[in-house]
């Protein structure tokens, strides 16, 4: 599914380099944590997988297509397959719930057919059914998110990718969200998820990919966020 | 391609930054009506020329003595002269119009104003000779040939007078077109500066549809959109102003002058057939160049 080989990332303003021959193989249906402190790569790489950067050396396959080598117009192909979440949500405030998961399928040329009968349905999966015509600001920080992750889901993507996810959460609504994330996991999409929430990792028992300064320090199957953290 | 989701894009658009696309409605709009206004007056100029060019002779006056002593151009040295010029190449027809006949025609001409008629006496006025041109516009070889030879008191040729008319038409028209070409750089960058504004306020939607892998159309096309829907907007009110001129100046105050012929004015169609098309498909194009250029150099995709 994916898979980076020797991949280093130099970005123009920095001499350290913010990933350092870091190769990884996930497969499909994986559940993968990203952890490692602030500015140890972790976006870096999530931002590679979507060619919002190119590598400085190195390869990287999604699905057996070299990201890097990519021309710029089959980007936006790939990233239909990929769904994004982020810490701050993201949403956008002038559109209802409904509006906003619509627009992901909007923008990508979907019919309106096919957007009236796959929003609801999304949105029930992530326990919003009933709220499509409320606006963001009226929901809960947990909500938010969900609408967030209902909009990254929409388009059934092979991956889906959460910066940070439970950054902006309670602990009990993070549990909430991760739940949500697993149930997405079980319907075979992979996910990515960088994060530096101890318990979250702790308890999930996934695998856990560490970086830190930019370097894979740490791959373990079922991992925990680690001791001395 | 959704129709209606880059639409209702542009329509908000618009309305948020409904000061910055007035001021470049109304920028395109005035620059856009000197454009028009400066191809009107070269299409002025140009049906003027035709009209005069048929008519313009080359007057060759005569001597008080050939006025006064021969009717018919038959002596010397009118009859000499004549034939000379009869045989000259660049000549198309000679006419002699004797004192009595420019007589004649001076109150023909100016009937309207008696106390000239009354003023006027036959032999103040001179026998002619009326010479048109093959081409009307090289006047100078006849006077240069002719200027001075006995019988000739003075050679004028009418072409001058329209040559002035024609001037003063061509720097009013460079006046305008210089003006709307530096309003057309105001407009220029007007537009640059509403798409980047334009791409600014929505630069979270924006980031969003290119996660979720929306085209470069799809992200893009709204802003280019934007700028040709204010810059047509401004080229309509352009075509709109320029035939409220040809309505209520035109047809109204020049009415007379142009009644009297002394400039031929484009007609209302030469407006809207041939002025419109212009105006609108620069605003296309302008608008949607600089918007395409604004996106390729200030947004990042």
């Amino acid at each position: 599914m994916i898979r980076l080989e020797d991949v280093s990332k130099v970005y123009k303003t920095s001499t350290r380099p913010a990933l350092s021959e870091v190769s990884v193989e996930v497969d499909k249906g994986e559940f993968v944590f990203v952890i490692g402190p602030s500015g140890s790569g972790k976006s870096t790489f999530l931002r590679l997988l979507l060619r919002e950067e190119t590598p400085t050396r190195g390869k990287i396959f999604i699905s057996d297509v070299d990201v890097a080598k990519m021309p710029r117009r089959k980007v936006p192909r790939l990233r239909q397959t990929i769904g994004c979440v982020f810490q701050d949500f993201r949403l956008l405030s002038n559109k209802t719930v409904f509006e906003n998961v619509a627009f992901a399928l909007e923008v990508i040329g979907k019919p309106a057919h096919t957007i009236r009968k796959v929003v609801p349905e999304v949105l029930e999966l992530v326990g919003l059914d009933g709220k499509s015509d409320r606006m963001p600001n009226e929901l809960s920080g947990g909500e938010q998110q969900r609408v967030a992750i209902a909009r990254a889901f929409v388009n059934r993507p092979l991956m889906l990718l959460a910066d940070e996810p439970t950054g902006n959460l309670d602990p009990e609504t993070s549990q909430d969200i991760m739940l949500l994330l697993e149930r997405i996991n079980r319907t075979g999409t992979t996910v990515l998820m960088a994060t530096h929430d101890h318990s979250i990792v702790d308890s999930m028992r996934r695998r856990v990919v560490e970086l830190e300064f930019g370097k894979v320090i740490r791959d373990d199957a079922r991992g925990v966020y680690g001791v001395g953290h | 391609m959704r129709a209606s989701f880059v639409f209702s894009e542009v329509a908000t658009g618009l309305r948020r930054n409904v000061t910055m696309t007035i001021a470049m409605i109304l920028t395109t709009a005035i620059s856009l009506t000197m454009l028009g206004g400066g191809l009107l007056i070269m299409q002025t100029v140009d049906l003027t020329k035709d009209r005069y060019l048929d008519d313009i002779e080359v007057s060759i006056f005569l001597t008080d003595d050939v006025s006064a002593n021969d009717e018919n151009c038959t002596e010397q040295p009118c009859a000499d002269l004549r034939r000379s010029l009869e045989e000259n190449p660049e000549v198309e027809t000679v006419v002699f119009q004797s004192r009595e006949e420019a007589y004649e025609s001076f109150q023909r001409i100016f009937e309207q104003q008696p106390e000239l008629v009354e003023l006027a006496r036959p032999e103040a006025l001179p026998a002619s000779l009326r010479v048109r041109l093959v081409d009307p516009e090289r006047a100078d070889v006849i006077t240069n040939e002719y200027e001075g030879e006995a019988g000739i008191h003075q050679i004028q040729d009418q072409g001058v007078f329209l040559e002035r008319l024609i001037d003063g038409l061509n720097s009013f028209r460079n006046i305008t077109l210089v003006g709307s070409v530096a309003l057309l750089a105001a407009a220029l960058l007007l537009i640059a500066n509403m798409v980047q504004i334009s791409a600014f306020t929505r630069r979270t939607e924006v980031g969003i549809m290119r996660l979720v892998g929306a085209t470069r159309w799809y992200t893009q096309l709204p802003f280019l959109l934007e700028a040709v829907v204010a810059g047509v907007t401004g080229a309509l009110l352009a075509v709109a102003s320029l035939v409220g001129v040809q309505l209520f100046v035109v047809d109204g105050v020049l009415a007379e002058i142009r009644d009297a012929g002394i400039i031929a004015i484009p007609s209302l169609l030469y407006t809207v057939l041939i002025v419109a098309p212009v105006l609108l498909l620069s605003a296309v194009v302008i608008s949607a160049v600089t918007g395409y250029v604004t996106l390729r150099m200030y947004v990042r995709h």
